[in-house]
């Protein structure tokens, strides 16, 4: 094991950190919500698709972006109609969701597997910082959308525990009546709180096809959806906990291809299994917790709202 | 100034469900035609090639109701646990796990005569898929884990689980390094039934029979509904809630895991990663669609069959196969809309739109 191929694996985990947080951070927005959306993995490779296929038109990255979050905002309004307007099963919805969207996405991209990009968002490198040795290569010569994601998760926590926006779209995830009964619009915060995580869950995607491993392919999201519906609840519906969370699962993904490279006998296929398993582990904690003290999982998760029914 | 509102209606509408199918199916083709127009394709003739090669002809058939077997059991999964309420979403898993199980059986049990072979590889599914379920069932059932998600990460892991097995320790060493697991022997494969139909449908069809009398017709089915229902009634009414879930968490995994066994022995003929397919995640759709009922199970199963059939015959014609999953997609949002249509009815009532007073659900209402 020499330093360059360490560096490289610390930057490898802060970029499938990022990649991570994104999608788990707008996954956590919909669930603080009170929706839970397990389409994650479709409106990933929906913005993943449609980023990539701008890229390939219109040759600007920065708008394929805009559209991959476009993209997922739209797929998740689906989930969104469905669930809190319609009050379907908030589970059914979802996971058909992942299935739409694995699909449509292979539909759409079908002529574009295999072509080289048309754009990608290429690597910042911060003046100064970046020859910083060890911290420069791992922090500061990353792709845009590392930064973007550390941006996301400071708005998405000043918004949650800092403005009466983000304590009323608490309210519709706690206790959905008393945010109805307080004046605020259940239907209106929820539809808000599942289109940003749908956009998020899209950046994310586009975040693959656009810097991560710029290519289109149908499969490309590869779980990863799941991983942040893991880290949502790995994370205690905290943005600080998930990201902490998304490093170390980050890490697993990164560690994944560079087994062998440090000489270790242990099956990377087993090695990604650890993120399923540590979750399965903080599910059951909480749980035993729960006896004590109050679970940390919105009280009003996937319990749809009718007034009608109050 | 007046607006429309959904008021609950004090019954569902009878036949609403078949009503509400046809429905999802109508709108899932129809939208499938527009996605068809617009890649350049012609909709009358893929379809008409979907119909025929899954419904053409007694041949068609017996494929179709091949892979109706394990959508049907992993519906039946999915319907049994949501009898009582929970939700099962480890059927994938559970598939995998039961074809993990079911492989190794085949592996030790080379020697075995035909039917001993075959009885006991579907056994072992039954048995792994059972396993694969049991730590979500005793940990939801003691300390109240959310199976929800526990089943779920469980797919994952099974996943990643049959990778290992095939890419490692089960490697086939005549596969030419290729990660593909030994083919099971030929005296293990399920008995043909007709055309290329295998006697995993009517295994399939059997425990499905079961299961919906079961559920519907004995004390034990009333005791999970009535629990499904209410826990503070099954309570008050004496039933242990703490063993009934456990015991129909690792029910489900069992049928789930019978159809990994079966997908072994019958089709596949050697365990592969990809031996389940998303039949787990299928399952969840075809169980919504029989309203978790598994008396419904068997018919949704047999057109979500077709569906997938169907869509892999049009890749000749170049057309995408993911078609058929969206259609499947489609068929459940359509289904979901029409159901709550036939649940509610839209009246217009008098009002100012911004006046939140009011019984209903505004439609759309983002005020």
């Amino acid at each position: 094991m020499n330093e360059a191929s360490l560096i490289g694996l610390c930057a490898a985990t802060v970029s499938f950190g990022a990649l991570l947080y994104l999608a788990a951070l707008g996954e956590m927005v919909s669930e603080k919500a009170g929706i839970l959306n397990l389409g994650v993995e479709g409106m990933m490779a929906m913005g993943a698709v449609t980023g990539f296929m701008t890229a390939l038109e219109f040759g600007n990255p920065w708008l394929a972006l805009a559209v991959a979050v476009m993209a997922g905002a739209l797929t998740a309004l689906l989930h969104g109609w469905f669930t809190v307007v319609l009050g379907a099963e908030q589970v059914v919805s979802g996971l058909s969701l992942t299935i739409l969207g694995l699909g449509l996405a292979a539909y759409l991209g079908k002529n574009a597997v295999g072509r080289p990009p048309g754009a990608v968002l290429a690597p910042v490198d911060w003046p100064l910082l970046s020859d910083i040795r060890w911290l420069g290569p791992v922090l500061f010569q990353q792709s845009p959308m590392v930064y973007l994601s550390v941006l996301a998760g400071v708005v998405v926590w000043f918004v949650l525990s800092r403005t009466r926006t983000g304590l009323a779209l608490r309210a519709a995830g706690e206790s959905a009546s008393t945010a109805d009964a307080a004046g605020h619009s259940v239907v209106g915060l929820r539809l808000t709180a599942v289109a940003v995580g749908g956009g998020l869950a899209g950046a994310s995607g586009a975040y693959l096809t656009l810097s991560l491993t710029p290519q289109w392919a149908e499969g490309i999201t590869a779980g990863r959806g799941w991983i942040a519906v893991a880290l949502v609840i790995f994370g205690a519906w905290k943005p600080g906990r998930v990201a902490l969370g998304a490093l170390l699962f980050g890490g697993t993904l990164a560690l994944k291809t560079r087994l062998q490279t440090f000489g270790v006998e242990f099956s990377p296929i087993l090695l990604s299994m650890l993120p399923y398993l540590l979750t399965i582990g903080v599910l059951v904690v909480i749980s035993v917790r729960a006896r004590n003290r109050p679970s940390p999982a919105p009280a009003s998760l996937g319990i749809a709202y009718r007034r009608e029914e109050r | 100034m007046s607006r429309p509102v959904l008021i609950r209606r004090e019954q569902a509408l009878r036949g609403g469900q078949p009503l509400s199918f046809a429905i999802g199916l109508v709108v899932a083709l129809t939208i499938g035609i527009v996605l068809l127009l617009g890649a350049g394709h012609d909709p009358v003739a893929v379809y008409e090639r979907m119909f025929v090669a899954a419904l053409g002809d007694p041949d068609s058939w017996s494929v179709t109701l091949n892979r109706a077997v394990p959508l049907g059991l992993a519906g039946l999964a999915v319907a049994i646990a949501g009898s009582m309420g929970l939700w099962n979403i480890g059927a994938e898993g559970q598939i995998l796990a039961g074809a993990m199980m079911a492989a190794g059986v085949a592996r030790i049990g080379e020697g075995w005569p035909g039917p001993v072979l075959v009885t006991a590889i579907l056994v072992g599914g039954v048995v792994g898929g059972g396993l694969w379920a049991l730590g979500p069932a005793v940990a939801r059932s003691r300390i109240g884990v959310n199976e929800i998600l526990t089943t779920l990460m469980l797919n994952e892991v099974a996943l990643r689980l049959t990778q290992w097995l095939i890419h490692g320790p089960w490697k086939d060493p005549d596969s030419f390094n290729f990660p593909l697991a030994p083919m099971i022997p030929d005296h293990g494969r399920l008995p043909a039934l007709f055309g290329r139909a295998h006697v995993g449908v009517i295994v399939a069809l059997v425990v499905i029979v079961l299961f919906a009398v079961a559920v519907n017709r004995t004390a034990w089915g009333f005791e999970l509904r009535v629990a499904g229902s209410s826990g503070a009634t099954a309570r008050y009414a004496g039933i242990s809630l703490e063993r009934k879930t456990a015991a129909v968490l690792v029910m489900a995994g069992g049928v789930a895991g019978l159809a990994g066994g079966i997908e072994l022995a019958g089709t596949a003929d050697r365990l592969t990663e990809g031996i389940s397919n998303g039949f787990g995640y299928a399952g969840i759709i075809v169980a919504a669609l029989a309203l978790m009922r598994p008396s419904g199970v068997a018919a949704v199963a047999v057109l979500f069959g077709a569906v997938q059939i169907g869509g892999q015959s049009i890749q000749t014609m170049g057309v995408s196969s993911s078609v058929s999953t969206i259609l499947q997609a489609l068929i459940l949002f359509g289904a979901i809309g029409a159901g709550v249509l036939s649940r509610y009815q839209v009246r217009m009532v008098p009002g100012d739109p911004d006046d939140p007073g009011g019984d209903g659900v505004q439609v759309g209402g983002t005020t």
